[in-house]
């Protein structure tokens, strides 16, 4: 019986991927898009900007030069812009937009040129290498549902399984928010959650951390606009950091939450700007003691 | 026609209504309101009787009398009613607001001497849905236990109404995400009743391959989380691992994890390679063998055992009076299956296996889903094995009004949507999840459990908050 388990759990194969993998695919068959500047022309940004289920796409014409603009905190990866976009809009491999700000959750590029504007590409391979540096420090989450399908909550108990194993990275889910040091927060906050959720946060001791999940977590993604939906969390308290997708994958969350611990820990090589977002979230913290 | 085709609509009243639920075999499926466009209020009530789905409709002109004393699990449907559209029942026993939370709720007391009350949730120590449960218990013994839900409410039903019928699957999608597929073909099949169209064989098996892969993942997953809750982590560990290789096979197959934006009203988005297909086949029965293996070291575990026997006993007549549905159900000795009774798609083709057991504790539910799992597995491989070629979907017209309903077998039970188009846009739709049902059934497998095995029990129901709240 129980060394039945044992015998046949030895035999069991090792699945543990490792952070390089992690990072290097993180957004595999979360259906989210990403574009490939060289195809895009005007005829197929406006047709996959006319199929996006949520507004993430949209065009604009700025003194005749025309910007596709697509927010990954609204997208809900319906995939629709794939389909029509002939290879100029691509499932992606890797995302790295996530972090401190909702800017970094936005990409955009030159229609006619094919040149991308805003790319936050860059630090992601710096945090990629932080990676390793961050093993052994510990984090606490409490995990909150503001109202979510629970997408997110199956992606996210699946960063405990064999093949993520959060608890690695010193990372554990606690059991009240009176341990965390940082909120996962998913969902559109319902207007029932709307009190729950701002409990919660107030009873999480300070420092605090709290990062938003998911499209619905970013914006209120499909559910903005409800009479029964408050919004993205962000609409009931300070938020640090977004995690988009819809849901976002295992991986996605696991680098959006060590990419957020890398600018809560002086390491040294993070850039001044990430170095700036812990500041102004220290201070907003502060303030509100 | 690929959908439940056995259906009668017709105009009645009330004691049609109690009529139907009277009769041999009778079972209420769903309650629900709409406002025609003059303005009037009006009820639809659907009830199976000998598998063959019912469905009632009358205008609201005043009050209307309540069906609860011809079946009780008509209370939160006529709660539903009468908050949304403002129906006045008469001979409801408890007509508190159910969706909206108002400051001055009353909860039921139980009075005595050491009778105390755990207040527990909306926000809970696992990485799960909220929902609030009012316990009151005398030492540890559970005396009774109240519901207080829908915090999850986002006006889902509401979202729908005025979008057109090929985005309707995105929402779907997002009433309950784990059960995302069931959801969206639950809608597509409803929109193609409406206007009476024929998926092509081809996507109607790769539909039944997602629809299997995702109840065959879901209770795979579950029969994890109750190892899990009695502290058992290794096979919580194992489970975990087949489910996230089944996961990975998806991304694989279709480039999806959980086959969202796969469904589509007239078939299915993407077509697959062969290659693909037996790959996943591949994927699936190395899982469903693994799975076979730990499950049955679980269940000689007599640790294990003396957790989960008699643990939340759900007596057959409770669920039959309560209409329970799903696992649930079939763990209480309910033999019931939308695959069987009202087959849909692929599975008029093939006769599907209803495994049933009749103890209604957490062993008998934890068992039905490894059978289930089996059966699911075999599914899935026959059809691969013999997959149709051919087109994956046809095109629905983009105008047009119609109504149409359809029901599918989801992971937790029968899943039903209720659709009606105006000019090619939806302006109603109505969503009976099977959480909505069981969750009323869950008070009633507490009394006389001690408080600490509540979230084994809750687990063993594993019920849905989103898709219940909507």
């Amino acid at each position: 019986m129980i060394f039945d388990l044992v015998k046949r759990s030895l035999r069991s194969p090792n699945v543990l991927l490792s952070a390089e993998d992690l990072v290097t695919a993180n957004s595999r068959g979360s259906r989210m898009p990403t574009v490939e500047p060289a195809r895009l022309t005007k005829a197929i940004a406006m047709r996959a900007v006319a199929v996006c289920s949520s507004s993430a796409l949209e065009i604009e014409d700025a003194a005749g030069h025309l910007f596709l603009t697509l927010n990954y905190g609204d997208c809900i990866g319906c995939g629709h812009c794939i389909e029509v976009g002939e290879r100029a809009f691509l499932a992606a491999e890797k995302l790295s937009c996530c972090g401190g700000s909702k800017q970094t959750l936005v990409r955009q590029w030159d229609v006619e040129s094919g040149t991308e504007l805003l790319s936050s590409e860059k630090e992601m391979d710096a945090a990629a290498k932080k990676i390793r540096a961050l093993v052994g420090r510990a984090l606490n989450i409490r995990q909150v549902d503001g109202g979510s399908c629970n997408g997110c909550e199956a992606e996210i108990a699946a960063l405990t399984n064999p093949y993520y194993d959060l608890e690695r990275f010193g990372i554990h889910f606690v059991a009240s928010p009176k341990h965390a040091d940082m909120l996962l927060v998913t969902g559109p906050i319902t207007r029932n959650m709307e009190q729950a959720v701002k409990n919660t946060y107030e009873a999480t001791p300070f420092p605090k951390l709290v990062v938003a999940v998911g499209a619905c977590g970013c914006s209120g993604g499909i559910f903005a606009g409800s009479d029964a939906v408050v919004g993205g969390v962000g609409s009931v308290i300070p938020v640090d950091a977004f995690i988009p997708g819809c849901p976002p994958t295992p991986a996605m969350l696991l680098t959006g939450i060590l990419r957020v611990l890398l600018r809560e820990i002086p390491c040294g090589g993070a850039n001044a700007s990430t170095m700036g977002h812990c500041v102004t979230a220290e201070r907003r913290h502060s303030e509100q003691d | 026609m690929t959908m439940n085709t056995t259906h009668r609509s017709t105009e009645g009243c009330v004691e049609d209504v109690r009529r139907l639920l009277g009769s041999n075999n009778a079972r209420l499926v769903s309650i629900f309101g709409s406002v025609e466009e003059n303005g009037e209020n009006r009820a639809h009530y659907i009830v199976d009787v000998n598998r063959e789905y019912h469905r009632v409709s009358l205008p609201v002109r005043g009050a209307i009398p309540s069906v609860v004393p011809a079946a009780l699990a008509a209370n939160w449907y006529e709660r539903e009613l009468h908050e949304r559209f403002g129906v006045e029942i008469h001979g409801h026993p408890d007509l508190r607001p159910l969706v909206h939370h108002p400051r001055d709720y009353r909860f039921q007391e139980v009075k005595g001497v050491g009778v105390c009350e755990v207040p527990v949730g909306p926000v809970h120590a696992g990485i799960i849905e909220p929902g609030h449960f009012r316990f009151s218990v005398v030492g540890d013994t559970v005396l009774h236990l109240e519901l207080r839900h829908f915090f999850t409410h986002k006006g889902t039903e509401k979202l729908f109404e005025g979008a057109p019928i090929m985005s309707g699957p995105v929402l779907a999608e997002c009433v309950s995400g784990d059960n995302c597929f069931a959801h969206a073909v639950a809608y597509c099949q409803s929109v193609e009743n409406a206007f009476d169209i024929s998926v092509p064989p081809r996507g109607r098996a790769l539909r039944l391959i997602g629809l299997e892969l995702e109840r065959l993942m879901a209770h795979i997953g579950d029969v994890g989380a109750l190892c899990g809750d009695v502290g058992c982590a290794v096979p919580a560990a194992y489970t975990a691992r087949i489910k996230e290789a089944l996961l990975q096979a998806s991304v694989r197959f279709l480039g999806t994890r959980f086959w969202r934006g796969v469904a589509v009203p007239g078939g299915v988005r993407r077509d697959v390679s062969t290659e693909n297909a037996m790959e996943l086949g591949k994927a699936v029965s190395q899982a469903a063998a693994d799975f076979a293996e730990i499950a049955q070291i679980i269940l000689d575990m007599p640790s294990l055992q003396n957790r989960f026997e008699k643990t939340g006993v759900v007596s057959r007549n409770i669920a039959r009076d309560l209409a329970a549905v799903g696992p649930v159900a079939r763990a209480s000795g309910i033999k019931l299956d939308v695959r069987r009774d009202h087959p849909y798609g692929f599975y008029r083709k093939i006769s599907v296996e209803v495994p049933t057991l009749r103890h209604g504790d957490v062993l008998a539910r934890a068992q039905i889903r490894i059978e289930e799992a089996r059966v699911s597995a075999r599914l899935i491989q026959d059809t691969i094995n013999e997959l149709a070629s051919g087109i994956v979907s046809v095109p629905v017209p983009s105008g047009g009004s119609a109504e149409g309903f359809s029901a599918v077998e989801s992971p937790r039970g029968e899943l039903l949507y209720w659709i009606r188009i105006r000019d090619g846009n939806v302006v109603r739709c109505h969503i009976k999840s099977p959480s909505f049902q069981n969750w009323p059934v869950l008070p009633f497998a507490m009394p006389g459990n001690i408080i600490a095995d509540f979230p084994l029990i809750n687990k063993s129901f594993n019920l849905s908050y989103s898709g219940c709240d909507r």
